[in-house]
């Protein structure tokens, strides 16, 4: 525990000038939200929303970006003294996902406090078992979905590069995963709608409340709204999350397994 | 190289060093800097002075031991022996020195005489 | 034995860095590895700790896998650099909670007696932070060490007063292998000289056994490898 803690005191270290900043710049998204004085409260809201999915957009990329520098440590040599430390490739590994996960999570759980706070202003209200059900749920789902996997893919991609640097064709491999990743991407993005649903779903609010059908109801994308316009919210489907989830796993060992097995 | 540490001093094309390392011994006996009943350093201190292997200090202690120059005493470390043969080895260095004088001087074809003449003008002045 | 490689080839895209070396490697041995750049130095020290891997042929180190033991392994590296922030201090964190067999009260000595300053290492020159990277190094009990040279670049008195750290440090059940041009100055260290040519090996002898000769290690090193 005090080595894994080490490590995460090293990944700290390292990235603070990543991540300090991005945690101070929701002090940033929060003071664009109050800036924003459009009349229409509708517009107003839409505005606000957009500026925060730019924030969750931006977040992911500067955690994708941080977590990805490992192409420095091994041009100087720090790399190097990495591998021939104690600790295995899956605990340098797991120390750096549970670094950008850590601040990612504070990040994202203020955000979804933003959001919380943006549609408020506007005089929506979601109901949900618990204020911490309000707050956490939806940056769980959707870290769990979309940023855990892309973090654990990132450290693949850059650890499976940085294996073959010494024979000096590095971005080969790197080229492929990069150009394969759409395919994969549209392989299960096919598989799971063909599953969606079939196991219970996660009822994060007990309802959506029937102002946000009147702004957002239109339009495609809404149908898990739109389909309970009768009142029949069926909740976040819990497929995508479970298997993000093992991707991710599965990305981690991988990228744990390579480690080992790199030469420097 | 030569690694010359005040009396102490190794040439690494002149042979083994150990056999140096005795022989300086010798010649800081022969001189007076060192004296019976003297310390030596520990083998370690005096490797890590020269930047040479211990192995190789011990080594030149056991030579220096065999010959009844030092003794190891337990405890208490490395000592230059009481009845260490100092007077021998001023002697032996003296007659070193003196082959090499001689050598230079049958070489120039001088006559003994001359080569105390010299030695004697150069004794007091050098 | 401690270390030994067996028809170890290593080959790189363009050319092989070692070709064929079989080595056997004792406890409480101290080993110059000397030879011109290129010769295979680095990789002989980086196959022993298993950061490479030999394109054939075996290497085992305490009868088991380099990587697998590197907690027992000592490697000084080059090229390795630390993270520019890093203070001794740090440096010393990284250290005694990373390893088991870091002595914490040896690595503060270390860094007295090598004038190491207390401050960031980017704000170093390179030869205090050669001395750093040294102390880090020594201040580790293992059994085996690798320091691939530890003294490029540095200054007279600094090396010095480094190889003067290393016999202060060494255990006589330790193995040393050092790399270095500066072959004069360390060659008191070694019982033991290892030539290589071009990846093979050119000479494997004893130091004193060279000097019984008349030659000095250097002197050796000018007709083996000339």
């Amino acid at each position: 525990m005090k080595r894994f803690s080490t490590l995460i005191w090293l990944e700290h270290r390292r990235n603070w000038m990543w991540s300090l900043p991005l945690l101070g710049s929701l002090l940033f998204w929060a003071w664009g939200i109050k800036q924003v004085t459009v009349m229409d409260v509708g517009e107003r809201l839409g505005i606000r929303a957009g500026l925060l999915a730019g924030a969750i957009a931006i977040g992911t990329l500067v955690l994708c970006i941080m977590i990805g520098r490992i192409r420095s440590e091994t041009r100087n040599g720090q790399y190097q003294v990495l591998l021939m430390s104690p600790p295995a490739g899956y605990t340098h590994i797991t120390a750096r996902f549970t670094y950008a996960v850590g601040v990612g999570f504070a990040y994202y759980v203020a955000i979804g406090f933003l959001f919380w706070w943006v549609f408020a202003l506007a005089g929506i209200h979601f109901d949900a078992r618990s204020l911490v059900d309000l707050i956490l749920a939806m940056p769980l789902y959707g870290m769990s979905v979309g940023v855990f996997p892309l973090l654990a893919y990132t450290l693949l991609l850059m650890v499976f590069v940085s294996a073959y640097r010494i024979s000096g064709k590095g971005w080969i491999p790197g080229v492929v995963m990069l150009l394969g990743t759409p395919v994969v991407l549209q392989w299960i993005g096919n598989g799971m709608t063909r599953i969606l649903w079939t196991l219970p779903s996660w009822r994060v609010f007990e309802n959506v409340p029937a102002a946000v059908y009147e702004q957002f109801g239109q339009g495609e994308g809404y149908e898990f709204i739109t389909s309970a316009s009768e009142l029949d919210y069926t909740g976040l489907p819990i497929e995508p999350m479970l298997l993000m989830l093992a991707l991710t796993v599965v990305f981690l060992i991988l990228a744990g397994r390579i480690w080992q097995e790199v030469e420097a | 190289m030569i690694n010359d540490k005040g009396n102490w001093s190794i040439d690494m094309s002149a042979g083994p060093i150990f056999e140096q390392i005795a022989k300086n011994v010798h010649q800081m006996l022969a001189r007076g800097a060192l004296k019976p009943g003297d310390k030596l350093p520990s083998a370690r201190d005096l490797a890590a002075k020269l930047n040479v292997n211990p192995n190789t200090i011990v080594h030149a202690y056991n030579e220096l031991e065999a010959q009844n120059v030092i003794e190891k005493r337990r405890g208490l470390g490395t000592f230059v022996r009481e009845d260490a043969p100092v007077t021998g080895m001023k002697k032996d260095m003296l007659h070193q020195a003196a082959n090499a004088y001689a050598d230079e001087g049958r070489q120039l074809d001088a006559s003994i005489q001359e080569a105390i003449t010299a030695l004697k003008e150069v004794w007091d002045v050098g | 034995m401690l270390a030994k490689l067996e028809h170890v080839t290593k080959r790189y895209v363009k050319n092989e860095g070692l070709r064929d070396l079989s080595l056997d490697f004792p406890a409480g041995e101290v080993v110059g590895v000397l030879g011109l750049n290129g010769s295979g130095k680095s990789t002989l020290l980086k196959l022993l700790a298993g950061l490479l891997f030999p394109t054939s042929g075996t290497v085992t180190v305490f009868d088991g896998a380099p990587r697998s033991k590197r907690a027992n392994i000592v490697f000084l590296g080059e090229n390795d650099a630390l993270w520019p922030w890093m203070t001794p201090s740090d440096a010393m964190k990284f250290m005694s909670n990373l390893y088991d067999d870091f002595d914490a009260a040896r690595f503060t000595g270390l860094l007295d007696s090598l004038k190491v300053p207390l401050r960031k290492t980017k704000t170093m020159s390179r030869g205090e932070r050669g001395r750093l990277r040294l102390a880090m190094a020594l201040a580790r009990n293992a059994k085996l060490y690798l320091l691939d040279e530890p003294l490029a670049g540095i200054d007279l008195i600094s090396r010095e007063s480094i190889l003067s750290s290393i016999v202060q440090e060494w255990h006589t059940d330790e193995t040393i292998l050092l790399s270095t041009h500066e072959v004069a100055e360390a060659e008191g260290l070694f019982e033991r000289a290892i030539y290589l040519r071009e990846g093979r090996l050119a000479l494997d002898v004893s130091a004193e056994s060279l000097r019984e000769g008349g030659k000095s290690v250097v002197d050796t090193f000018r007709e083996v490898l000339a």
